[in-house]
């Protein structure tokens, strides 16, 4: 891996954008080496983003995005989900753990959970490599 | 068109670790249709190995390319001094292409990162089909349309076998729809039932494949 | 006659054939052939022996033949399309010609992914159709399938498939319509659990006068327990077993009396199909349980076999 180990997010801004907004309100801000990008709609997100954060150096990918019935797009979090597991086999074969990709998806109601999952993601993937 | 799906990683990645230097070449045809083999792929695919062979000293260097038709010289002009600069080229066109390259580029070592599986055509979204197997001799004339040689599982030209249940095939009935049942369908929708009674002699198999390796020369197009 | 076969001369008279079915070993254990053939002696006119059956590979169909033909039993070798192109087909006749074979059963046969070399390439490069069209011009004509003279002559009885339980429905006399035009002469069926439904493809049979062309042998099977009732309703395409047959089989227990109860159901099948017109005998396959034939045949009150001895 590379030496600037990151956590990126691709999250849809419906949900996980407002999610976040409402995060930084209270306070609360990413971790460090947590890069948020956010997307239109899951619908948006592309397969080979998600292998160009990882060649990028990223040591995990997250993917939010909508509750498959609340997708403003209607399929866009399930076409999200879709990549997802995708790239996951992808992975497997390329020999990198599944799990530094995951789905999640996702309410704009949610900003604990979101804030608990960046957190945990963080402690998992880049706080072990730390000092 | 031509459906292909592309190679397991596992199985490119065995083909390709000897090598330091690679050029990945799709073909904009049939095989980007199909998203096994067009420039997308070919994207996924070179990030792919990269990260796969991130680790290694000096990096692996791979050279994305697409092309037209790669079944075309013309179209692959183009690649001449990439092809000469890699060590080997991975090629995400059809068997075609492949072996397009292989003789317009003796030299190059090509490896096919793709499974041509058939011609076909796309039943609705991410689901293609085989249509035809290139017999020769088209009969669709005589079966309302519904090729019996390509889409029976046994190629039956005088009526169902005895495995054909609620219109599917006894073969794969999740996936396979019984050819007869359809061509009985459509010849009753037609009015023309009564071609069901005529026996179908036996094929000529000498204009499909089994006649030797097929050639086409227009004498109109040659001088 | 067209073969002097002793199942065309059964069936030319007028009695009620009763043909069996022996499924040759996987392998050349001759001595299996042997017992199955000891289990059939006398108890029905001819003994069809498959060929690969369900595309699993065994000794071959040509080679039992002959073991029953020099130990005095009537075989009809079974021909599929599944292994063999028209050439070897058509040599594989002729060998089992010369053999002494006299009936031959042409069929498509089982597609290759049932059995037990599912990467192998198939070949139908015929299908049963225009089998039985080539085996009756070699015979009546006298040519091959590539036009050649046939050097001797090819007195085959000639027989055909017909599964009135697959679809589309309407397709079934139909098909049985063309093999008889192809020129089959006897006919032997899936085997029949539905009685309503094979009732009505013989009564279309009848209407279109198929059963004055062609001799029709229905097809049974003896059950051995309820499981294998269910078996076939899961995994056999093309034909399913009643509920009512099922209740009997479940009432029945299991072991010897359930075999009991397989027999006495067979039995009775063939009494109610006997009454149908156009059906003048009957095929008994009972899979792996070639001993159940004498019980079923002797229950059914047909034996003694009628003997041609003159």
């Amino acid at each position: 891996m590379g030496d600037h180990q990151k956590i990126v997010v691709m999250a849809c801004k419906h949900s996980a954008g407002e999610a976040l907004r409402e995060l930084q309100r209270e306070g609360w801000a990413l971790p460090d080496g947590v890069e948020w990008v956010e997307l239109p709609c899951g619908g948006s997100l592309d397969e080979l983003h998600i292998l160009r954060a990882f060649e990028a150096g990223a040591a995990a990918v997250l993917v939010l995005a909508c509750y498959h019935g609340a997708c403003r797009s209607l399929d866009g979090s399930r076409w999200a989900e879709k990549r997802v597991q995708a790239i996951q086999e992808m992975l497997a074969e390329i020999g990198i753990e599944q799990d530094r990709l995951e789905f999640r998806n996702i309410a704009p109601t949610m900003p604990a959970d979101l804030a608990s999952w960046v957190e945990a993601l963080h402690r998992r993937v880049l706080a072990p490599a730390g000092e | 068109m031509i459906v292909a799906e592309r190679k397991p990683l596992s199985e490119i990645i065995a083909k390709v670790e000897g090598y330091n230097r690679l050029l990945i070449v799709g073909c904009n045809t049939c095989v980007a249709v199909c998203q096994a083999g067009g420039e997308k792929e070919v994207a996924m695919l070179a990030a792919a190995l990269r990260l796969r062979f991130r680790d290694r000293q000096p990096a692996m260097e791979i050279i994305e390319r697409s092309v037209e038709r790669q079944c075309e010289e013309e179209f692959n002009q183009v690649l001449a001094e990439d092809i000469a600069h890699a060590e080997a080229v991975l090629s995400m066109a059809c068997g075609v292409g492949v072996q397009t390259l292989v003789e317009q580029f003796p030299d190059a070592i090509v490896l096919p990162a793709v499974n041509t599986k058939f011609m076909g055509r796309p039943e609705e979204r991410g689901v293609w089909s085989e249509r035809c197997i290139g017999c020769g001799n088209c009969v669709l004339d005589k079966f309302g349309g519904i090729c019996p040689i390509t889409r029976c599982a046994k190629s039956l030209l005088n009526g169902p076998c005895g495995g054909s249940e609620n219109g599917r095939c006894e073969v794969d009935p999740e996936n396979l729809e019984c050819a007869w049942q359809l061509i009985y369908d459509r010849l009753a929708r037609l009015g023309q039932l009564d071609r069901l009674l005529e026996i179908e002699p036996p094929k000529d198999w000498s204009t499909a494949r089994y006649g030797g390796p097929r050639k086409i020369v227009r004498k109109d197009m040659v001088l | 006659m067209k073969s002097g076969s002793k199942l065309e001369r059964i069936l030319a008279s007028g009695a009620f054939a009763v043909t069996a079915e022996l499924g040759p070993p996987k392998g050349p254990d001759v001595s299996v052939v042997m017992r199955k053939m000891e289990l059939l002696r006398g108890v029905c006119d001819a003994i069809n022996v498959t060929d690969n059956q369900t595309a699993i590979v065994r000794l071959s169909s040509a080679a039992t033949c002959a073991l029953l033909h020099q130990n005095g039993l009537e075989p009809v070798m079974q021909m599929t399309c599944r292994d063999r192109n028209r050439l070897a087909i058509q040599s594989d006749i002729f060998g089992a010609v010369a053999l002494g074979i006299r009936n031959l059963l042409c069929l498509t046969g089982d597609h290759q992914v049932f059995g037990n070399h599912p990467t192998a390439k198939n070949v139908y490069d015929l299908d049963s159709i225009q089998l039985i069209q080539m085996v009756a011009r070699m015979r009546d004509e006298s040519v091959t399938a590539g036009g050649d003279p046939v050097e001797g002559e090819v007195p085959l009885f000639i027989g055909g498939a017909a599964n009135p339980f697959g679809d589309p429905f309407e397709m079934r006399v139909i098909r049985l319509a063309k093999k008889v035009a192809a020129g089959v002469d006897f006919i032997q069926t899936q085997c029949i659990f539905d009685l309503p439904r094979f009732r009505e493809w013989m009564k279309r049979v009848v209407d279109q006068g198929l059963h004055e062309k062609v001799y029709i042998l229905a097809g049974v099977m003896p059950l051995k327990s309820v499981g294998a009732a269910r078996y076939i309703n899961r995994n056999v395409p093309g034909f399913s077993v009643p509920n009512s047959i099922i209740k009997r089989m479940r009432a029945a227990g299991k072991g010897k009396k359930a075999r009991e109860e397989g027999i006495k159901i067979c039995a009775e099948m063939i009494q109610e199909l006997r009454e149908i017109e156009g059906v003048r005998g009957v095929h008994i396959m009972a899979v792996e349980w070639e001993e159940a034939i004498r019980p079923i045949v002797e229950r059914a009150g047909l034996l003694p076999r009628p003997s041609l001895e003159d």
